[in-house]
């Protein structure tokens, strides 16, 4: 299953938290600043895994892409294929730059509450529950009608 | 740049991201939470626009990472309000905001459920996601029906119904009873009939859950997830929109092919014919393309195809295949394949006769091992362990250990443990063996627990053969600039002992070996420091010649070190100078060690331990460990104090949940004396407590295994809520025979009812039982129950008694009030009647006023900062939950001038609690003696402990 879904910028300032495990507040920045340390040390060639065990717990991994100033993170476990994450992760971006038109940061930094919205109607519980774009703008646009 | 559609908000969100730095930030995030705390205080003018905006401003600051304790019943009321905008607003900060544990969810139930059946099919969305995310026990119970019914209906649309199935995974996931197996098994087959890619892939998630609890109950999904896939693969009927990159929804395709890797094996040969057609094709289109969103796609899928074909343990020619593309994968450039590719095949591993081919791809491995990227470094290792063997063991270990060399931190000690796993598992002969770990002590000595030193000091006593040669080795290393200190105390030990062997080389007369390692003597620890003065004696009295310059000096280092700090120094020093002085008649004494008797290797008994775990489960479990196995001696680094990982929660920090585990020493001794080693400590002497033992900080935790004291352990995990609570207590057995007779008896105190069920009168060998307890207070005590645990462990009964940490704390829950209703309630406890209770208490524990106000927090009580003018007072709120709660008002007044007093004042409308509340209050802040430890004063476990968790709360051995 889906962890946690992250979006921060290169600064590691949280544009986006979402923990489908009950977490307390504390320990949830305590991983943003963990993924944000994790990730800002990578290279821009090197794959899109980081193994999380010491983050979020054994088995765990971090899938995540990285577009112009944010980080997309996805914590997941191991009942998730990491290729498919990385699938919907651009799902995701898509989604957002076909509501923002040509998405950027400060889209995401306004509008944190649509985000939040696209993200739900993309992952729930934990769980995917649309991959199908065109599928996920339409409910959006009909929650903010 | 599109704006939020709130001025406020889109003002507020500016003025964050215009701040300097994170000062002026957090004052910005202050000014505007005192701003909404006041808003809604005086609510009664606020519009709904308005509501909304500080609702979203709320979930902004709690995104940014700051608290905010307040507003939650504001976000939640919005759930139930009429108008759309404000619903929407409620569902979604409320799922973002609360966890499941938040009482407040209680409150709102009820509207969910209307709004579940009802005909808005947005709300029943906004419902529907709200439960899937944060639903718990509760909403299981109420919401289940209606969610089946949402999930099964013909007229519901799939937006709807896509939703009512991940939804009611989660409320399956929370209470399993509310899929009852017998009807469901045949509606997920109906289900899995739909044509609708969107359904389906969540019917699929949900068939995932359902089957990896019970695969048998679903047999008869097997042939329709078979269809489904030849479906996807045939590309029929697939929706555009739901190809993604021209890949008929990949998502779709790798859950299928995941929910069949859940059932144990399939037999059907026309099943298994099409699966095989199926996967065959998948195989087979693999064809790398430029767009890398669609090589992910294909390869997410082809990934899935080969974890598949593994499991169904398919043809040789299948697996052979596998193993090619596989090998295909490991050499590409693509970082992600790459990395896929290594990790599948340390998979493949676990398939029997595919081992050879594995080892074709060796140079190739070990590319990777060398890659930039740590992740990829990190498979490459994994794979590398599990493949190695007796015929490549050489080749490998030597590639290790030249790479510790420049590997970098993070993976040096995992690095350092498999080295010499393999080492010691797979050794063509013993001297290279004592090559290898010499090498390793003097690349990583950092990361060489003393089990590693200690195994080879074994060997080297038991091999007369090596003991030449290991004492030259050990010689040529001391000569290095810059040893190690662990390598100080191996060369020290083996040079003691044998390096009269070596007398007639070059360079290796007693005089001159004694003084290569007295060289040392000054910069290393106490417990090294002894070690070498053995050393010492060994080389002085072993020398067939008295050398009386040796002698002299040798003398000298005793004489001097009489007076050392450390007793066990001073010990040796003194008595070898005694007995030195005996000349050669002592020689018997400091003969060298006897041969160790036959003991099974620390590190090897730990990875193999592991390995008997693997034993048939499910198959993500099964993949998890297959992952983790080869890690796992680093991934422990609990400190060996004897809390087992496996059964450790991490401690969520609220209020409710904890998960503590302590072990139980066989026959009801404290659980700290522990043999630690598979072998003996190498000095000569019997110090324990001195001599270089693991430190209780060792990464190993070898105790965990090795402690054959321990035998049982028993975890416990509990939830509070009111007057209730349940605990679950786990009885592992830990040893290889089974526990039989065994009773469990929980002793409720008169205020308490217990329910507890019956215990299994045998325990198997490495099993776990599950006892669940329910609990309900009845009345304020601080009495605590008493396990009482007893069994036979085949050769005699033992029992014991463990307090169970069912404390006064665990039904307490802060209260916050108003200042006005705070003064208020204070002044009608005083009276008449009066019914504050009033002590001055001495021999506090002097603590920082903020501690203080910590440790009252600890037991759940709500401070409530400012509302006594007096900065040196303490005063907070909580409610007692016994048959009726109670509200609790606690203040403590404290002496600035002496920290050791405080004035305790606890009211409650009932007395009896306030009398037990005192008490228990006073029992945490009253001083306790430095030397006594917390589990052992009576009755109660620290209050440090009860918030930490899992050290603590089966308070101590009775």
């Amino acid at each position: 299953m889906i962890d946690a879904v992250l979006v921060m910028n290169t600064q590691g300032k949280p544009r986006l938290a979402k923990f489908y495990k009950s977490l307390s507040p504390v320990k949830q920045q305590e991983i943003v600043r963990k993924v944000y340390t994790g990730l800002s040390s990578r290279a821009e060639h090197f794959c899109n895994f980081v193994e999380a065990d010491e983050i979020f717990g054994a088995g765990t991994k971090l899938v995540y892409k990285h577009f112009a100033t944010l980080y997309f993170v996805f914590v997941i476990d191991s009942g998730e294929s990491e290729l498919g994450i990385l699938d919907l992760i651009q799902v995701f971006v898509e989604t957002l730059d076909s509501i923002f038109k040509n998405v950027c940061e400060l889209d995401i930094v306004f509008n944190f509450n649509k985000v939040n919205t696209v993200l739900d109607e993309i992952v729930m519980g934990g769980q995917v529950v649309e991959t199908n774009s065109t599928e996920i703008v339409k409910s959006v646009q009909e929650i903010f009608k | 740049m599109a704006l939020s559609g709130m001025r406020g908000l889109s003002v507020f969100i500016s003025d964050v991201r215009n701040c300097q730095n994170k000062e002026l930030e957090r004052a910005r995030v202050d000014k505007e939470l005192a701003n909404i705390r006041t808003k809604f205080k005086n609510d009664k003018g606020l519009t709904p626009y308005e509501k909304k905006k500080y609702v979203w401003k709320m979930l902004y600051i709690f995104m940014l990472g700051y608290d905010v304790d307040f507003g939650h019943m504001e976000a939640v009321s919005l759930i139930s309000a009429p108008k759309y905008a404000e619903k929407q607003v409620g569902y979604i900060v409320t799922s973002s905001l609360l966890n499941e544990n938040h009482d407040f969810l209680r409150l709102v139930i009820n509207t969910v459920r209307n709004d579940i059946i009802g005909r808005n099919e947005t709300f029943q969305c906004l419902a529907l996601t709200m439960v899937g995310n944060i639903g718990g026990k509760e909403f299981s119970e109420s919401l289940a029906p209606d969610v089946q019914k949402l999930l099964i209906s013909n007229s519901c649309r799939p937006l709807v119904r896509k939703k009512a199935a991940l939804c009611l995974l989660r409320l399956y996931r929370k209470n399993p009873d509310v899929v009852s197996v017998d009807g469901w098994a045949d509606r997920m087959s109906q289900l899995l009939d739909e044509r609708e890619i969107g359904v389906l892939t969540a019917v699929m998630s949900l068939l995932v859950a359902l089957v990896a609890n019970n695969p048998d109950a679903y047999w008869n999904c097997v042939s329709k997830c078979v269809r489904v896939l030849e479906r996807l693969t045939r590309s029929q009927d697939i929706p555009q929109e739901y190809t993604y990159y021209g890949i008929p929804s990949p998502w779709l395709q790798v859950k299928t092919m995941r929910v069949l890797q859940y059932f144990p094996a399939i037999d059907d040969p026309n099943i298994r014919r099409s699966l095989f057609e199926v996967l065959q094709r998948v195989l087979m289109g693999t064809d790398a393309v430029k767009n890398i969103n669609k090589n992910n796609a294909t390869h997410a899928v082809l990934f899935e195809a080969l974890a598949l074909v593994m499991h169904l343990d398919a043809e040789k020619d299948m697996m052979a295949q596998c193993v090619g593309l596989l090998g295909k994968f490991i050499a590409v450039r693509e970082p992600n394949i790459r990395y896929l590719g290594l990790e599948n095949m340390t998979r493949m591993l676990m398939v029997s006769d595919v081992q050879e081919s594995i080892k074709r791809h060796q140079v190739q491995i070990i590319t990777s091992l060398r890659d930039p990227d740590i992740s990829i470094r990190r498979r490459s290792l994994d794979l590398l362990y599990g493949m190695c063997d007796v015929t490549n063991a050489k080749d490998i270990v030597e590639e290790l250990l030249q790479y510790l060399t420049t590997a970098d931190f993070a993976i040096r000690e995992e690095l350092a443990l498999k080295a010499a796993i393999l080492a010691e598992k797979f050794a063509p002969d013993l001297s290279w063996y004592v090559d290898v770990i010499l090498q390793l002590i003097e690349k990583a000595g950092d990361f060489v627990s003393d089990d590693i030193w200690y195994r080879v000091v074994q060997f080297v006593t038991n091999n007369d053969d090596l003991q030449p040669y290991a004492a030259a080795k050990a010689r040529d290393f001391l000569d290095k600039p810059a040893v190690h200190e662990t390598m100080v105390k191996v060369a020290g030990y083996l040079l003691g002992e044998y390096s009269h062997l070596l007398s007639r080389r070059p360079g290796c007369s007693p005089k001159e070996v004694f003084s290569i390692i007295h060289d040392k003597f000054a910069t290393v620890s106490t417990p090294t420091k002894a070690i070498l003065l053995s050393a010492y004696i060994k080389i002085l009295l072993h020398s067939q010649t008295v050398d009386p310059e040796l002698q002299n000096h040798v003398l000298a280092v005793f004489r001097k070190n009489e007076t050392y700090l450390d007793a066990e120094v001073q010990q040796r020093a003194s008595e070898y100078y005694a007995l030195s002085r005996k000349g050669p008649s002592m020689v018997d004494v400091m003969a060298e060690m006897p041969k160790f008797p036959e003991r099974q290797s620390a590190l090897l008994k730990k990875a193999e331990d592991t390995e008997v775990d693997v034993a048939d489960t499910s198959a993500t479990k099964l993949r998890l460990m297959q992952l983790t196995s080869t890690a796992v001696v680093v991934a422990d680094q609990k400190p060996a104090n004897g809390v087992h990982p496996a059964l450790t929660r991490v401690p969520s920090g609220q209020r409710n949940i904890e998960a503590p585990t302590v072990p139980v020493a066989n026959g009801g001794q404290s659980p700290a004396p522990v043999d630690f080693l598979a072998i003996e400590a190498a000095p000569t002497h019997s110090a324990p407590e001195s001599s270089p033992l693991v430190g209780p900080g060792d990464s190993l935790a070898l105790a965990l295994m090795d402690n054959q004291a321990s035998t049982v352990q028993i975890g416990l995990k509990a939830e509070w809520r009111g007057n209730q609570g349940r605990i679950v207590l786990f009885l592992g057995n830990k040893h290889t025979a089974p526990l039989l007779s065994v009773k469990a008896v929980i002793l409720p105190p008169r205020h308490m009812q217990l329910l507890t069920s019956n215990v299994p009168d045998t325990i198997p060998p490495r099993a776990q039982v599950q006892c669940p307890v329910e609990v309900t207070n009845l009345s304020p005590s601080r009495e605590i129950p008493v396990l009482d645990f007893c069994y036979n462990n085949s050769s005699a009964m033992v029992s014991f008694k463990l307090r169970l940490p069912v404390i006064m704390s665990k039904f307490l829950q802060g209260a916050t009030l108003a200042p006005a209703d705070y003064i208020a309630r204070w002044k009608a406890l005083m009276g008449p009647p009066n019914k504050l209770l009033q002590e001055v208490v001495r021999g506090v524990k002097p603590l920082p006023l903020q501690e203080m106000s910590d440790l009252l927090g600890s037991l759940h009580v709500a401070i409530a900062p400012g509302y006594d003018p007096n900065v040196n007072n303490i005063v907070g709120a909580a409610t007692y939950f016994s048959e009726n709660p109670t509200l609790c008002l606690v203040r403590i007044e404290t002496d600035p001038a002496d920290r050791t007093q405080i004035r305790l004042t606890v009211g409650t409308p009932d007395t009896s609690v306030a009398l037990e509340l005192k008490e228990y209050i006073k029992e945490r802040l009253v001083d306790i003696p430095s030397g006594a430890a917390p589990t052992s004063l009576p009755g109660m476990p620290s209050p440090a402990d009860d918030l930490v968790g899992p050290a603590a709360s089966l308070a101590g051995l009775i």
